[in-house]
C-alpha cells in the first residue's frame, strides 16, 4: 500500500504541481513559435555536417591578414575593457547602498540597468550608424555595456563588505572619500580584479562578433567569407577564434584563481596577459582628435530618432515574443545537453579523468565560439529563421551550462550523502535523496541566469537572419526609418528589462 | 550485539587502530571516551563498512562482515544506524522527508526503487515516520525544511532517521559536540531512554566525562589505537582520566 506522502504539504504540492505545469505549457509554446521541430534536429545536423565537409582542407593563403585582425579584435576588447572598468567605478560606488547617498543610489542603479539591457552588438549596430564603421564604434560599444555589467557586480561586492573597519575609519574623523579608499577599497580589490578578468575574457568574445555589423577584426572576415561560401577560409578564422578564446579563457581562469586565493600570480600568464594589453594600444591608437565631430553625429543620430514611430509596434511585440522564444527554447536545449555534460565532467561522479577531461573539452569548445558566429553558420546548413538561433544560443550556452553544473556537483555537501549511503540505499536513491536535492536550486538558479542573458542574445539573433526582432531592427537602420528604429529599441530594452528583474526574482526564490 | 577482535588500521605508514577487541553486548548503552586522533570514529566507522579494516574481524549480530560484498554490506548498514557531530541532513529536504529516507534501505526491488524515488513511500512508513517523530517532540515540525530547525532539533531528526531504520545498533559520533551543554544533555538522555524503551544497543562517542557518569554504566577508553579502560563509569577516576587525556608529549617522555 503505496501512499505519495512525500513529506511536503498538500497545498505545497499542488503549488508545485501548478508551477511545473506553467513551465510545461510555456516552453511548449515557446518550441512552437520558435519553429522547433524535432525532425528538423536530424536533417539540421545532417547538414551541419556536410556544411563542415565543406570546410576542410582549412584555406590558410592569408594567414598573415589573420593574424592582423586576430590583433584588431583583440584590440577593441582590451580598449573597451579598460575605458569601461575605470568609467563603471563612481557608478558602482554610487550604486552601493553603503556607499553611495539616499538620492542618488536608485538614480545610479537604474542607470546600470538600462546600461546592461542592450547587448553590445545593438550598441555597436547604432554607434556604427552614429560615427561610421571601424573599430571606435565597437570600443565605445563595449564600455557601455561593460559599464552596465561591471558596474553590477561591483556594487554587488562593495556592498557585501564588512563594515566594521568603515566603521572605525569613519569614526576616527576620515571623510566619505578616505573611507572608500583605506577601508572600502582594499577589500574589494581582489573580486575586482577577478570581475576585470572576467570582462576581458568576455569582451573579446564580443568583440569578434562585433565584427558581424562592421566594427572590424575577425568578424568582419568570418562573415564575408561565410556569405561568398568561402567555407574553407572560414574554418581558418574559425579554428584562429577557438584558439584565442581557449587561450584567453585559461589565463584569466588561472590568474583570477591565484588572487582569490591568494597565490602568487603566475608570472608568465601575466607577461602574456600584459604584452597583448600593451599591443592594442599600439593596434588602435584611440582616435580623440576628431571625437568633438563624432559626438556631433551621434547626437544628430539620437535627434532624428524622435518621435519615435508607433504604427507598426504590434509586429515588433510579436517578433519581441519570437525572440523569447528562440531564448526560452535555446536554453531548454542548452539544459538538455548540459545536464550530461555537468554530471560527466564532474570529478566526484565521475572517477575517470579521462572521460572528465573529454566532457570538460566538450564544454570548453562549445563556449569558444560566441552564438552570433553559430548562427552564421546554422542559417548555411538550416535555412533562415528562429530554428537556426535556437540552435545557435543551445549549442554556446550549453557550454556554460556545461562548466556552472559540473561546478555546483563538484561542491556539494558529502556529509549527507555519507549519512544516507549508511542506511543501505542504493546508488539511485543516494542521489535522488542526498544528491539532487542539494544541486536542483542551484542548478535553477544558473539556468534561469543563462535564460536572461540568452534573451539579450536572442535579440541580435535577427542581425545574421536567424529569427526574432533583430532582422526588423537592422532593416529599419539600413532604410533610415531611424524613428521605427526608436520603437524597436524601446520594445527591446523595456523587454529585456523585465526579463532580468523576473529572473532576479525567481533566482532568489529558488534558493 | 557487535564485536571487534583484534582490529588493527594504518592510514598510510600511521598505525591508527592496533589491535582492538571489544564486545558491545545486546541492548548495551556504552561510552567511547579518549583523545582527539585516538581513532575513535575510524574504529565506529568499521561496523558499517565506511572503514575497512586492514586485519582483524568485525561481528555484527553474529555475522562477519564481510567487505567485499557490496549487498553484505547493504545489509549491515539496514541494521546499524548512525548519528554525526554535524547532523548529516539533507538541508532543503523537509524533517519529514528526511526522516523517511531512513527507511530508504528496505525498498530494495527495482519497483521500490522506483517509487521511492518518485516519492511514493508504503502507509505504515509514513504512519511509522510520525509516530517517530512524535517520539523525539519534533511532529509539529514534520513539513518545515530542516534547515530551519535549530541544533538540537537537527541532531533530533537525525536520531529520529536513524529510528526509521529500525535497527539493532546504533552508533553516534559526537553527537552533541556542536550543541550546547543543556540540549546536549537532552540528546544524551533521549538516546538512554532509547536504549531502554526499544532495547537498541548504543555505542555513542562523547567528550563530556560527567555524562558519561550520568548516563552510561560502560566505558571504553581507547589512547593512541589501543583500548586503554573498558569498564564501569563509576570507575573512572581522576588518575585513569589523567592517563587517558595526557598530553602527547608527556606520554612520550614517561
Ligand atoms: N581517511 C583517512 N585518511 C588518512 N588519515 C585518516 C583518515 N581518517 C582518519 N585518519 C587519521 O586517523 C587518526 C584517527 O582519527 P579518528 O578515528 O577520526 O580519531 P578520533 O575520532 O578519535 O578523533 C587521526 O590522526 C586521523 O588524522
Ligand atoms: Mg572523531
Amino acid at each position: 500500500m503505496y501512499s505519495l506522502n512525500s513529506g511536503v504539504k498538500t497545498s505545497q504540492r499542488i503549488r508545485s504541481f501548478l508551477i511545473v505545469l506553467g513551465l510545461v505549457l510555456v516552453l511548449a509554446l515557446s518550441l512552437r513559435a520558435s519553429r522547433f521541430e524535432l525532425h528538423k534536429l536530424f536533417t539540421g545536423a545532417s547538414q551541419s555536417a556536410e556544411l563542415v565537409r565543406e570546410m576542410f582542407p582549412p584555406d590558410f593563403s592569408n594567414f598573415l591578414e589573420v593574424l592582423r585582425l586576430t590583433a584588431e579584435t583583440l584590440s577593441v576588447g582590451f580598449w573597451g575593457t579598460f575605458l569601461g572598468t575605470l568609467l563603471s567605478i563612481p557608478l558602482a560606488l554610487l550604486s552601493a547602498s553603503n556607499t553611495s547617498n539616499r538620492f542618488l543610489y536608485p538614480i545610479a542603479r537604474y542607470i546600470l540597468s538600462l546600461l546592461r539591457a542592450v547587448p553590445e552588438l545593438l550598441y555597436a549596430l547604432l554607434f556604427v550608424i552614429a560615427i561610421g564603421l571601424g573599430p571606435f564604434a565597437g570600443v565605445l560599444a563595449l564600455i557601455f555595456h561593460t559599464v552596465g555589467l561591471l558596474g553590477k557586480f561591483l556594487s554587488e561586492s562593495i556592498e557585501s563588505i564588512d563594515p566594521r573597519p568603515v566603521e572605525a575609519i569613519r569614526s576616527a574623523g576620515a571623510s566619505p572619500l578616505g573611507a572608500i579608499r583605506y577601508a572600502v577599497l582594499p577589500q574589494v580589490l581582489p573580486l575586482f580584479v577577478g570581475y576585470f578578468l572576467y570582462m576581458l575574457d568576455h569582451n573579446v568574445r564580443v568583440a569578434i562578433a562585433l565584427g558581424i555589423v562592421g566594427v572590424g577584426g575577425l568578424g568582419v572576415e568570418l562573415f564575408t567569407a561565410m556569405r561568398t561560401f568561402d567555407y574553407q577560409r572560414a574554418l581558418t578564422i574559425i579554428v584562429v577564434i577557438s584558439i584565442l578564446i581557449t587561450l584567453l579563457d585559461r589565463i584569466s581562469a588561472k590568474i583570477r584563481g591565484d588572487i582569490i586565493e591568494g597565490r602568487a600570480v603566475n608570472k608568465p600568464y601575466l607577461l602574456v596577459l600584459s604584452l597583448l594589453g600593451l599591443s592594442s594600444v599600439y593596434f588602435i591608437p584611440l582616435e580623440i582628435s576628431n571625437l568633438g565631430h563624432r559626438m556631433v553625429t551621434l547626437w544628430e543620430f539620437i535627434v532624428s530618432m524622435y518621435p519615435p514611430d508607433f504604427s507598426t509596434l504590434g509586429i515588433y511585440v510579436k517578433l519581441m515574443v519570437e525572440t523569447v522564444a528562440i531564448a526560452i527554447s535555446g536554453t531548454f536545449l542548452a539544459v538538455l545537453m548540459a545536464l550530461p555534460l555537468g554530471f560527466g565532467s564532474a570529478r566526484n561522479i565521475v572517477h575517470l579523468s579521462l572521460l572528465v577531461n573529454l566532457f570538460r573539452e566538450v564544454n570548453n569548445f562549445l563556449r569558444a565560439i560566441p552564438e552570433i558566429v553559430l548562427a552564421l553558420i546554422f542559417v548555411a546548413a538550416v535555412g533562415l529563421g528562429p530554428f537556426a538561433g535556437v540552435l545557435a544560443i543551445a549549442l554556446h550556452t550549453a557550454g556554460f551550462l556545461g562548466k556552472f553544473y559540473a561546478e555546483v556537483v563538484e561542491n556539494i555537501d558529502r556529509k549527507p550523502l555519507e549519512a544516507i549511503e549508511a542506511t543501505g540505499t542504493s546508488f539511485l536513491q543516494k542521489l535522488r535523496f542526498a544528491v539532487l536535492p542539494q544541486v536542483i536550486p542551484l542548478f535553477n538558479s544558473y539556468s534561469l541566469y543563462i535564460l536572461d542573458r540568452n534573451v539579450r542574445a536572442a535579440t541580435t539573433m535577427g542581425l545574421v537572419g536567424a529569427g526574432g526582432i533583430g532582422f526588423e531592427l537592422i532593416m529599419s537602420i539600413k532604410l533610415f526609418d531611424y524613428q521605427r528604429t526608436a520603437t524597436i529599441l524601446m520594445v527591446v530594452i523595456s523587454t529585456i528589462m523585465l526579463i532580468d528583474w523576473l529572473s532576479f526574482y525567481l533566482r532568489r526564490r529558488t534558493l | 550485539m557487535v564485536k571487534f577482535v583484534e582490529v588493527s588500521k594504518n592510514f598510510g605508514r600511521k598505525p591508527v587502530l592496533s589491535g582492538v577487541s571489544l564486545e558491545v553486548r545486546e541492548g548495551e548503552m556504552i561510552a567511547l571516551i579518549g583523545p582527539s586522533g585516538s581513532g575513535k570514529t575510524t574504529l565506529i566507522r568499521m561496523v558499517n563498512g565506511f572503514v575497512v579494516p586492514d586485519s582483524g574481524e568485525v561481528w555484527v549480530m553474529n555475522r562477519k562482515v564481510e567487505y567485499r560484498s557490496r549487498s553484505a554490506l547493504k545489509s549491515i548498514r539496514k541494521e546499524t544506524a548512525m548519528v554525526y557531530q554535524l547532523f548529516n541532513l539533507v538541508d532543503r529536504l523537509t524533517t519529514l522527508q528526511n526522516v523517511l529516507s531512513g527507511a530508504l534501505g528496505r525498498y530494495n526491488s527495482l519497483m521500490e526503487t522506483l517509487l521511492s524515488c518518485m516519492g511514493f513511500f508504503k502507509r505504515e512508513d509514513v504512519e511509522l515516520a510520525m509516530d517517530i517523530l512524535r517520539y523525539v517532540g519534533l511532529e509539529e515540525k514534520a513539513y518545515e525544511r530542516v534547515d530551519r530547525l535549530s541544533g538540537g532539533q537537527k541532531q533530533r531528526v537525525a536520531i529520529a532517521r536513524a529510528l526509521m531504520q529500525q535497527p539493532r545498533v546504533l552508533l553516534a559520533d559526537e553527537p552533541i559536540a556542536s550543541l550546547d551543554p543543556k540540549t546536549g544533555k537532552k540528546i544524551i538522555n533521549l538516546l538512554r531512554r532509547i536504549n531502554q524503551e526499544k532495547g537498541i544497543a548504543v555505542i555513542c562517542v562523547l567528550h563530556h566525562i560527567d555524562m558519561v557518569r550520568e548516563y552510561f554504566e560502560r566505558v571504553v577508553a581507547i589512547r593512541e589505537g589501543r583500548v586503554l579502560f573498558d569498564g564501569r563509569a563509576t570507575d573512572l577516576d581522576e588518575g585513569l582520566l589523567e592517563e587517558i587525556y595526557q598530553l602527547e608529549e608527556e606520554a612520550c617522555t614517561a
